[in-house]
């Protein structure tokens, strides 16, 4: 079997509806891949000894689906055994235990598409412009990813 | 588009819109995004402004506060995406182009 005879894909999509965690992996399924490696965030019912009503998620949209994009590539390059590359993410209410994001990859063997998942949903954390807001029963929160860059308040 | 046909020298960016100059020459319409708490404290999430066609980006940080002053308190927090490119706020130039979108990115909770 010829492995360039499939195409490599990136399957990227923010949305408001629930996402499916079966439509996501059987994006990325292949004849070519033993592996699918899967990454699935889901929401707390807490923070901090406060109690969580829900998520609320807001994008700046095209500029992170071309962040995501990027993402993409850059895992192409590290490791280029990896087929296809399935990225969805919640947006608007997130009830808690639902999912906010999905991340899915498939490769010939385990390792590369297990490090490439880990490697997406950090780089998702610290480059994809996506607020996240968490609802209490009293008030809300703004929520800064460690990774980001430019969160730091030590400035 | 130059309202009058001349050529001007380059001036410092305080001349660049003075007031009953007309069109401003060296002025460019943007569109500006605001996110998160940025959205919040603006009261909006777009809008189109009229800024010097060259501007630093800290300085641009100062035109949109003057235009929405509850800004202020999350300068050390933010920094822009122009031309959908993260820009920290600082001494950096930027050439801005008619129409330009010119985000205002709050620390940011994907994933």
């Amino acid at each position: 079997m010829d492995e360039s005879e499939e195409v490599p894909k990136d399957f990227i999509k923010l949305k408001c509806e629930k996402l499916s965690v079966d439509e996501v992996s059987e994006l990325v399924i292949s004849p070519y891949c033993g592996a699918v490696s899967l990454f699935i965030g889901t929401t707390r019912n807490n923070f901090e000894g406060k109690k969580v009503i829900h998520l609320e998620y807001e994008a700046y949209t095209s500029m992170a689906e071309t962040e995501i994009k990027k993402i993409c590539r850059d895992i192409r390059e590290k490791w280029p055994s990896v087929q296809h590359i399935a990225v969805h993410h919640r947006l608007g209410v997130v009830p808690i235990t639902e999912a906010s994001v999905i991340i899915a990859v498939s490769s010939p063997h385990r390792a590369e598409s297990l490090d490439a998942v880990m490697y997406c949903i950090n780089t998702l954390k610290a480059s994809v412009p996506i607020w996240k807001k968490e609802i209490y029963e009293d008030e809300y929160s703004w929520k800064e990813n460690k990774e980001c860059f430019w969160a730091n308040s030590e400035k | 588009r130059h309202s009058s046909g001349r050529r001007r020298h380059r001036e410092p960016v305080g001349d660049c819109c003075p007031p009953g100059d007309g069109v401003p020459m060296r002025c460019q319409q943007v569109s500006v995004l605001y996110f998160a708490r940025s959205a919040e404290l603006a009261g909006l999430r777009c809008e189109t402004l009229s800024v010097p066609r060259q501007i630093t980006s800290l300085q641009l940080w100062e035109e949109i506060v003057k235009v929405h002053p509850r800004l202020a308190v999350i300068q050390d927090q933010v920094i822009f995406a122009v031309r959908q490119e993260y820009v920290l706020l600082g001494d950096q130039l930027l050439v801005l182009q008619p129409g330009d979108e010119v985000a205002i990115i709050p620390p940011i909770s994907g994933g």
